[in-house]
């Protein structure tokens, strides 16, 4: 057993406190409580890159919800019930959850019912092998949606799409297309700029286009707001430490040693043993 | 919670599957890893929560990479650019892409069920083999476990185990320590058999 299990001395005293009085808080509370207390929590494990234990807590909420909106029928039930649906890629039931929070009143609920059958509509298309029309169906709505859940997974699904695309494509008609989706992904970003996912696939795009500088800066940024999920943000540090690699090459002297101090900075903040060794690199 | 007590019950699931599945020590990990989430779940249908298991290996967004940080990914390591060096100097594209496309996951990603399933590859530097080998043992671990778990005496032995973990406050530690412990017990009775 390693070390550090010892006692349980990795867990501080005020997080147990916390989790202790998370249990008790939640076993004493309303169904409704209940889910809206597991979706929080979701998000906070989502957060912390425990994406299996953010998927059970999203369970749970749906769970709950479910339970709550069979005997007390509310808005905010079907909302939150709705939101984890999204959460868990349940585009069906989430469609039917919001349907039902529109029919009580909350107007915005019809706009997402509709983003969210859309979304089942793609993954329908994908299933089929209908490729083309499931991006369209991607690109409409990361134009034009106002969910952020539909958009993420929207902007997701049509830069892999493109990309895959592009490898076949002549250098010319491969440029056009990569323009094209990085202006939606720009727009994504100063609409949002907090949001690390979007980030990521512009860094990812222009790591196909040549663009070290932009491709290095925008892994950066996505490092330091965060990701959805431990293997993203692994996928994120090489393709950070290949663009680093690139522009070391390819930059002038002093441009280049002005480079390598500020990557030196940010490598020893995220702990990093190495400029091109990530943290989680244990051999 | 009590981290001991833990341990004690991962080993007792170590054996548990030693009498169900001997010889079979590479499939381990992946039923105990799913036998801790699933205790963390608290759904306690173990057969079917098993079953869903499966190895995220992010298939598009490794099938989207560009030629250009496929070379850098053999490039970088020693050892890879000495296995690939014929397809690295002749600019093989497409046998590169194949064999990153399984040594990506293990190697780049670092997927804590994959480097535990090529650990002898890994350690005899066999790259060629990951690269061969990839889809048939994933598929042949998922196969091998399945009717093992027809057996209704490990359903039910692997449904207890994951309360007795429910209850010992599995979902207190972090994945990545519970994937530890399993691991390390797994080593410890690979050294007892004399198969490390």
């Amino acid at each position: 057993m390693p070390k550090k299990f010892g006692n349980g001395q990795r867990l501080a005293a005020p997080v147990l406190a916390g989790i202790i009085i998370l249990a008790v808080s939640v076993s004493c509370a309303s169904h409704l409580k209940k889910a809206k207390i597991y979706y929080a929590r979701a998000g906070q494990e989502e957060a912390a890159l425990r994406t299996e234990r953010a998927v059970a807590l999203y369970k749970l909420a749906r769970f709950e919800a479910s339970v709550e909106a069979e005997k007390d029928p509310s808005i905010q039930v079907f909302l939150v019930k709705g939101l984890a649906e999204v959460n868990l890629a349940m585009w069906k039931e989430a469609e039917a959850s919001f349907v039902k929070a529109f029919a009580l009143g909350h107007d915005p609920a019809q706009a997402w019912a509709s983003d969210a059958a859309l979304l089942g509509l793609a993954a329908s298309f994908e299933a089929i092998g209908l490729d083309d029309s499931a991006g369209g169906v991607y690109e409409n709505l990361m134009r034009n949606s106002k969910f952020r859940p539909a958009v993420m997974t929207s902007a997701s699904k049509r830069t892999e799409a493109v990309l895959r695309k592009s490898l076949g494509l002549t250098p010319k008609e491969k440029g056009k297309a990569l323009s094209a989706l990085l202006r939606d992904l720009d727009k994504l970003i100063e609409d949002d700029y907090a949001c690390g996912l979007y980030h990521y696939l512009a860094s990812q795009v222009c790591g196909h286009s040549g663009d070290h500088e932009r491709g290095y800066s925008e892994a950066v940024v996505a490092r330091e707001l965060g990701l959805s999920s431990e293997i993203i943000l692994r996928d994120n540090d090489n393709q950070l430490v290949f663009c680093y690699k690139k522009l070391k090459d390819l930059l002038p002297s002093p441009e280049k040693e002005e480079f390598e101090a500020r990557h030196a900075a940010w490598a020893a903040r995220w702990g990093w043993p190495g400029p091109e060794t990530p943290d989680w690199k244990k051999n | 919670m009590d981290t001991g007590r833990i341990e004690k019950a991962i080993a007792r699931g170590i054996e548990l599957l030693g009498e169900f599945l001997p010889g079979a020590a590479r499939l381990y990990f992946p039923l105990l890893h799913s036998v801790c989430v699933w205790a963390v779940r608290r759904i306690f249908n173990v057969r079917q929560e098993i079953l869903a298991w499966q190895v995220w290996l992010e298939p598009e967004a490794i099938e989207t990479k560009s030629d250009e940080f496929i070379a850098s990914f053999f490039r970088r390591d020693e050892r890879l650019r000495q296995s690939f060096g014929p397809e690295l100097e002749s600019e093989d594209k497409t046998a590169l892409r194949e064999a990153f496309a399984a040594l990506y996951p293990v190697l780049g990603l670092e997927d804590v069920f994959l480097k535990d399933l090529f650990r002898a590859e890994i350690g005899s530097g066999e790259f060629r083999r990951i690269v061969s080998d990839f889809r048939s043992r994933i598929g042949r671990a998922i196969d091998d476990i399945a009717p093992a778990l027809k057996e209704t005496s490990l359903s039910r032995k692997l449904g207890a185990l994951a309360r007795e973990f429910a209850s010992l406050g599995i979902h207190l530690l972090e994945d990545e320590d519970v994937q530890e412990m399993i691991i390390e017990g797994i080593r410890g009775k690979r050294i007892a058999d004399g198969d490390a």
